[in-house]
């Protein structure tokens, strides 16, 4: 009878230890989709910005389709680079 | 009936027409819901800060919470520097989050989901800050375009790679709201849609999805301000903080 007993306490603790963890988790679900929205916006607007310059560029100096590209090449690493740097930071905030 | 779902996104003017110098300054009703949007904040802060209870009453409890959110918020990330900034900050986050908040009411008028709007607030911030940068440390903070450890070769490639992604912030910043904001309201007005196209029968299944659709839409509403603010001031810690 008192193995009953002392089962039930036991399941007692690990169900309410489960319902903090729920909790928890529920508050930072809202940090991480914000963190899902910034990591796309941040890559395109890096790829959009370098084309933009590269654009602009060619029509300064007249080389018209070379300028655009090695710019969107560079726009889509800075891009990246953005990534990996927001990525970094989260996993600095999450320890 | 409105079925066009890009309707609602349509500035009319309210009034008489105002054009001062070949602009156009007539009042629209994106600045009436501006307008609102300030006075709601206005009334909110008067009437949270009026009685300084020690046991606060709602709409106190409301400001203080508030107050309390966005201090947090900038020590957190910007440290104690980024002190002075604070009404910067916690008007930006106030009225972008009442500007989506009143845009959630039916009938209402989103002003966060115009490109023009969000850009503005994003160049702001991201002139304010280069100037800012420039004033603290002087030429200095050209140092931003330059990672330490990096070998001369890949110097120059490095550098443009870095200046392409400090321009990309406020496209980055401003697009990120303008599209959540204009997209979530067109989802609910095509569900909308679909609920009077369908009928009696078979109108019950989007309308759950709309239901469901406004709590996630608040709950996104809520969230773009906050990454908006956030992110304000971390692009304040990198100016402040010059650290590379």
């Amino acid at each position: 009878m008192s193995d009953l007993e002392d089962l039930k306490t036991r399941l007692k603790i690990a169900k309410s230890k489960l319902q903090k963890d729920k909790t928890q988790n529920a508050d930072k679900k809202g940090v991480f989709l914000g963190n899902a929205f910034k990591l796309g916006t941040e890559l395109v607007a890096a790829v959009i910005v370098g084309t933009i310059i590269g654009f602009i560029l060619d029509n300064w100096f007249g080389t018209k389709p070379i300028l655009i590209i090695v710019f969107f090449l560079f726009g889509a690493a800075a891009g990246i680079t953005n990534v990996i740097k927001a990525a970094r930071k989260m996993q600095r905030d999450i320890k | 009936m409105a079925t066009n779902p890009m309707e609602q996104f349509q500035v009319r003017k309210i009034g008489p027409e105002i054009e001062i110098s070949g602009i156009n300054l007539s009042f629209t009703n994106s600045s009436l819901f501006m307008v609102i949007s300030a006075v709601l904040i206005l009334i909110l802060l008067l009437f949270g800060t009026r009685e300084k209870k020690l046991i606060p009453g709602k709409i106190q409890l409301i400001s203080e919470m508030l107050y309390n959110f966005i201090s947090k918020m900038i020590s957190d990330t910007a440290g104690q520097k980024a002190k002075p900034f604070f009404p910067f900050i916690f008007s930006l986050f106030v009225f972008i989050l009442f500007c989506n908040m009143v845009g959630m009411l039916p009938y209402s008028f989103t002003v966060t989901s115009h490109i023009i709007v969000t850009l503005t607030f994003a160049l702001f911030i991201f002139i304010g800050v280069t100037i800012l940068g420039f004033v603290m440390h002087g030429f200095k903070y050209l140092k931003i375009f330059v990672p330490s450890g990096v070998p001369i070769v890949l110097l120059p490639i490095i550098s443009i790679i870095e200046i392409i992604s400090y321009l990309s912030r406020p496209i980055s910043l401003s697009v990120r709201l303008f599209a959540n904001m204009m997209a979530g309201h067109t989802m609910l007005k095509v569900f909308g849609g679909f609920v009077i196209s369908l009928g009696l029968i078979g109108g019950w299944l989007p309308l759950s999805f709309s239901v469901a659709l406004t709590g996630l839409e608040i709950l996104v509403a809520f969230l773009q301000a906050y990454v908006f603010a956030i992110l304000t001031c971390i692009y304040l810690n990198d100016a402040l903080n010059l650290h590379h």
